[in-house]
């Protein structure tokens, strides 16, 4: 594996990109404003209360900021940081917080917009500063895109043996193997666990069918009424009455989705967990391959959440990010994104009645998740350790390590997935003090 | 017998945590969170559990809307006492939501607390 470094590290945004951001900042706090939607799915479910007048807005900014608060210093910051590229819990949970807590309708977008001004300006001049020293943490922190591909590709292995156990797991391991060996063999230029995860991904959603179906057979057989959607009054009407109220907002929703999607297309925003350091990188086809099978994990939980709530996501399905990554320019990424926005809000309530008849299929998604962050964890942890030793050897192992094990030993103030590249940036810091203080000799890459 | 479901991202590891500890008169199934919400309307089951990455989204998802918030609580990351999930379990509520790597502590607590109120 080469460690040459991609040209591009250095992101410096130009003035339509800081633009974007700003105008997308203030859309998206202007849309929380009016709990139409909001990026975390831990404050969808409370914004029902809110939209029938229960509560007050107050009391919902404060569970806003609550549930936030800590994946924006947590994660997003950190991940913003240490790879240059913006994601969405940077940019999307303050506005979030902010049109929620602004009084006034008209001053929830300039709250937004102020935000989103405050994270362009900031994180350029951060970056800046950090590409100057004479430890470089964040071209260090290329390392982590080998580690995050690799073992990404085994999160269909994990989710099908968690959920349907050794057998079948040990089956999707051998066949994801096989088929990255040969992939790697035969077509050398594209990346080697696209196929394997496509496999794998198929494999789960098949078995969970097959399971949902032979389990409707089973039920019919034994006479069995199932308690089905439909027959549920209360949950059948609260889920109609949400996508109605969404329906209704269609055309804002376009403008979103079309922002979003800009937002991907320009290759300065990483949409999962691990997007960042891929786009950090160049590599915007295997990052949104990453991001592609990510909304399989996203779709049922944005789905029930909004069905139950009355509001959207941010980012809908999250299908604009990988759809964004690829777009050839700014104005097919508008056009595409509202679009598919359209389309999801129209979906919206036959997807939640047919996720209500496979139970597998919704259990899978879970499943996936956390398979996505077990691999994820464990890739970042790994790449942390990787950027560390090209900073400073054994002494940037011990910093970073063991400031990843001290946050661990404190029960994690910081999220478990940022600990290890905010420890990264911390390290990367005292070792420059210490170049300084002329008891460090950087490594030369 | 008081019967528990757990849900949400983290459901098979608080399932497992929670029958290690062996309490007696303790039930606990991994269920999904709209077939927990019926089981709870219709009480054939007695509490939920339910973890994601932030105590709250994928944990408590429908309940919320289908039980009403009055009777949901979210931890959110941060870990409860047992006095406070005994005076939160006092005050009625049925559903609780935590985040997934708090899991080998806060299931325990519930476990215990809600054991402990027979």
């Amino acid at each position: 594996m080469s460690t040459t470094l991609a040209a591009g590290a250095s992101l410096d945004f130009s003035l339509a990109q800081q633009l974007t951001v700003i105008a997308l900042c203030a859309l998206t706090a202007y849309i929380a404003h009016m709990a139409l939607a909001v990026f975390n799915d831990g404050v969808r479910p409370f914004l029902l209360d809110f939209i029938q007048g229960r509560t007050t807005r107050s009391a919902t900014t404060a569970v806003s900021f609550g549930l936030s608060a800590g994946f924006i210093f947590g994660l997003g910051a950190p991940m913003a940081l240490s790879t240059g590229v913006l994601n969405p819990w940077l940019l999307f949970l303050p506005t979030d917080i902010l049109g929620m807590l602004s009084p006034k309708k008209w001053l929830a977008p300039i709250l937004g917009g102020a935000w989103g001004a405050v994270v362009v300006f900031g994180l350029n001049g951060a970056n800046n500063v950090a590409h100057d020293l004479p430890v470089d943490f964040i071209t260090a922190m290329q390392q982590m895109s080998t580690p995050i591909l690799f073992l990404f590709t085994l999160f269909p292995v994990l989710a099908i043996t968690k959920q349907f156990g050794r057998k079948w797991g040990g089956i999707a391991g051998l066949l994801e193997f096989a088929l990255v060996v040969m992939t790697m063999k035969l077509w050398p230029n594209m990346f080697a666990g696209a196929l394997a995860m496509a496999v794998g991904v198929l494999m789960l959603i098949g078995l969970a069918v097959a399971k949902d179906l032979a389990q409707r057979k089973a039920d019919k057989a034994a006479g069995v009424s199932e308690p089905v959607l439909e027959g549920d009054d209360p949950m059948a009407s609260l889920f109609s009455a949400s996508a109605a109220r969404l329906r209704r907002y269609l055309p804002l929703f376009m403008v979103l989705g079309a922002g979003v999607c800009v937002l991907a297309q320009m290759h300065i925003f990483g949409g999962g967990e691990a997007t960042s350091f891929l786009i950090a990188k160049g590599q915007y086809s295997e990052a949104a391959q990453v991001d592609f099978y990510r909304v399989f994990g996203f779709i049922p939980l944005i789905a029930t959440t909004a069905l139950a709530s009355g509001a959207y996501g941010i980012a809908g399905f999250t299908l604009v990010y990988p759809i964004g990554y690829l777009m050839p320019n700014p104005f097919l990424a508008a056009i595409v994104g509202a679009l598919v926005f359209a389309a999801e809000v129209l979906a919206l309530s036959y997807i939640g009645k047919l996720l209500g008849r496979l139970p597998s299929v919704r259990d899978s998604s879970e499943h996936l998740r956390s398979a996505i962050t077990d691999t994820l964890q464990l890739a970042i942890l790994f790449g942390s350790l990787m950027a560390a030793n090209a900073m400073g050897g054994g002494l940037g192992i011990l910093v970073v390590g063991g400031l990843y094990l001290l946050n661990e030993a404190m029960g994690r103030p910081i999220v478990r997935m940022a600990a290890a590249p905010a420890a990264v940036i911390v390290g990367g810091i005292l070792l420059n003090l210490l170049y300084w203080m002329d008891l460090f000799t950087p490594i030369k890459g | 017998m008081t019967k528990i479901l757990a849900g949400g991202v983290g459901k098979t590891e608080v399932t497992n945590t929670i029958k290690q500890l062996g309490i007696e008169g303790l039930e606990v199934t991994a269920s999904s969170d709209m077939d927990a919400a019926m089981k709870l309307r219709v009480a054939q089951a007695d509490y939920y559990l339910g973890t994601c990455h932030t105590g709250a989204g994928a944990s408590l998802g429908v309940l919320v809307g289908l039980m009403g918030s009055a009777v949901c609580h979210t931890f959110g990351r941060s870990v409860p006492t047992e006095e406070q999930i005994t005076a939160l379990l006092d005050e009625g509520k049925k559903v609780f939501g935590f985040s997934m790597d708090q899991i080998d502590t806060i299931a325990p607590l519930m476990a215990r607390a809600i054991a402990a109120r027979g």
